[in-house]
């Protein structure tokens, strides 16, 4: 089907994540509620599309056709598509994907795509054995694998050995991070700073990880609107952004098949990031600011590698460097990342891509001055399948 | 908040102790509910095995009933080796999911040049706390889970299972 028109994201917005006094619904809400507070003219009747993003709700919420629900408890009357989609950690960012196609196709013209996560339960055990099914239950659960920080820790071991790289390096990351999501009353740790100090004396995790390199699960939900460019431009008089190009790749699942030589090379994200680039029409050194999935320290460090961001293996260095900051050459995770918002796993991307339409429009609150292009990235399945979408102030010509 | 001790109803009395497989940690291995049975069965004779395609000869893990490189359907049971060298290890005391009680020790396993499956992620049992180190060599290990109910016609039959995972070789021989 030929392209007739450009998707753009138009806003969005996102709940209070945390440790929440609510059900899933209720966050759906919430999410749906600030997108609409960000997009004044928007009407309910404007969405035609409905894309939910969710991995727990049909366990911990008992909601397995969960979109129509969703539809119903916004007031959303969707023609054109109305589905829940799951790639757990990608989820939003994976519906951001699925939305440009729909609208670029003439299919769908102003989408919803949400995502929410109800991740503690009554009791706190259930959270951790959930985990168990996210994987591949009778390879990988049965095995213990699917609670992350273990393997998220033999990587960081790993590109330790390999690179050199120093557990001072990763805190660069958690310092970053926990700093700018300090500036956003969203996030998890909002209004937490953190020092190097404190960073590298907290309490052991998984060796290497102290508290501050690991991420936290949490409640919570966030939306944005996808259109095409005409329905854009009534909806709000901000500059428009473009989805200029999206990746995704996946490889295997967990416990087998491994794509790298060492759990410190990510070809596969390498690969994913390739397409998108592709796509989009631009290189890694056209990136001015970026959302790289941070669920551990190690991620953000693997990540600007495997993105064109600098050398294999110089991630540590590069993250030390002052690069990640508001100052340096190229600012990642400007509205706190993952380690400070926490992780509502199909919430996290839409989360991520909402903060970079701020950012092409000019309004975020820790701007990367003069933005252009700015990409989003999340790995998922544990680091089994790797995401990437671009976005730009200007389409792919 | 009502006080726990004084609550009259507590828990999810419709399912009255019963089994939940949507909960169940480990695979549903019996032949009326898995077309893999047979690796099971396998395992509970010593075998650590997988399916090769007889056709592009490809050896998938884990094992299938189509060959996941030329989707072919003709595909036979073949032995792994059991014996691996750690890559890189992690022991978790705090965090492991109920059912894996500390330390919960999973490690990177590498097979050798010589077989098909070059990588897995495991977790050793057997190990004390600190006693892994990188390099060492370990072995495949089988062990009784616990056994579910299915229902046949109007009976109930008790499927008996087993998992694996892998061992140290020296405290093995102790």
């Amino acid at each position: 089907m030929a392209k007739k028109t450009n998707a753009v994201i138009v806003g969005g917005g996102v709940s209070k994540f945390g440790v929440r006094q609510a059900q899933i619904f209720d966050l759906f809400q919430e999410a749906a509620k600030a997108c609409s507070d960000d997009i004044p003219a928007l009407k309910p009747t404007d969405v035609d599309g409905l894309i939910v993003c969710t991995t727990m709700a049909g366990r911990h919420s008992s909601a397995l056709n969960t979109a129509p629900l969703v539809a119903h408890r916004l007031g959303l009357k969707p023609t054109s598509i109305c589905i829940r989609l799951d790639t757990l950690c990608a989820g939003s960012n994976s519906g951001i994907i699925v939305a440009k196609g729909l609208v670029e196709s003439g299919i769908a013209e102003v989408v919803m795509v949400t995502g929410a996560e109800k991740v503690f339960m009554p009791q706190r055990w259930e959270t951790n054995y959930t985990q168990l099914a996210v994987n591949d239950h009778d390879w990988d659960s049965a095995m213990g694998l699917g609670v992350p920080p273990p393997f998220f820790a033999m990587i960081a071991k790993m590109h330790m050995k390999r690179y050199g790289t120093t557990k001072e390096q990763m805190a660069h990351v958690s310092v970053a991070n926990y700093n700018y999501g300090s500036t956003n009353p969203k996030a998890h740790f909002y209004p937490k700073t953190l020092s190097m100090e404190e960073a590298l004396s907290a309490r052991l995790i998984a060796e290497p990880f102290g508290l501050f390199d690991c991420c936290s699960l949490s409640d919570g939900g966030s939306a944005v609107i996808i259109a095409s460019e005409e329905r854009a431009e009534d909806l709000s008089d901000r500059p428009l952004v473009y989805i200029r190009g999206t990746g995704q790749h996946a490889t295997h699942s967990m416990s087998a098949g491994w794509p790298g030589e060492t759990l410190a090379e990510w070809p596969h994200l390498k690969r994913a990031a390739e397409v998108a680039y592709k796509n989009a029409q631009v290189s890694p050194k056209d990136i001015d600011v970026a959302q790289t999935h941070d669920c551990f320290s190690i991620s953000e460090i693997v990540e600007v590698e495997e993105l064109g961001f600098c050398k294999k293996g110089e991630g540590g260095a590069y993250v030390a460097s002052g690069a990640i900051n508001i100052d340096g050459e190229r600012p990642i995770n400007t509205d706190g990342g993952l380690l400070s918002h926490g992780h509502p796993f199909g919430a996290s991307g839409a989360r991520q891509s909402f903060e970079l339409c701020k950012q092409l429009q000019g309004r975020a609150v820790n701007q990367v001055k003069g933005a252009k292009f700015a990409l989003a990235h999340n790995l998922s399945g544990t680091c089994a399948q790797h995401t990437v979408v671009i976005y730009g102030t200007e389409p792919v010509e | 908040m009502a006080d726990l001790q004084e609550a009259k109803i507590v828990g999810t009395p419709a399912l009255d102790g019963r089994y939940i497989s949507e909960m169940d940690m480990w695979p549903l291995e019996c032949q009326e509910f898995n077309r893999l049975y047979q690796f099971y069965d396998n395992l509970r004779e010593g075998r650590f095995t997988t399916t090769k395609c007889k056709k592009c000869g490809h050896i998938a893990f884990p094992p299938g009933v189509i060959c996941p490189r030329c989707w072919s359907e003709e595909l036979e049971w073949v032995d792994l080796t059991q014996r691996a060298k750690v890559v890189t290890f992690t022991e978790t005391q705090a965090g492991a999911p109920l059912g894996f009680p500390p330390p919960l020790i999973l490690a990177w396993l590498n097979f050798g040049k010589d077989s098909p499956i070059k990588h897995l992620l495991v977790r050793i049992i057997n190990c004390a706390e600190g006693e892994l180190k990188e390099g060492d060599e370990v072995k495949l290990v089988v062990f009784e889970v616990p056994a579910h109910p299915i229902e046949v016609k109007r009976e109930t039959k008790v499927c008996n299972r087993v998992y694996y995972a892998f061992e140290p070789v020296k405290s093995a021989s102790m």
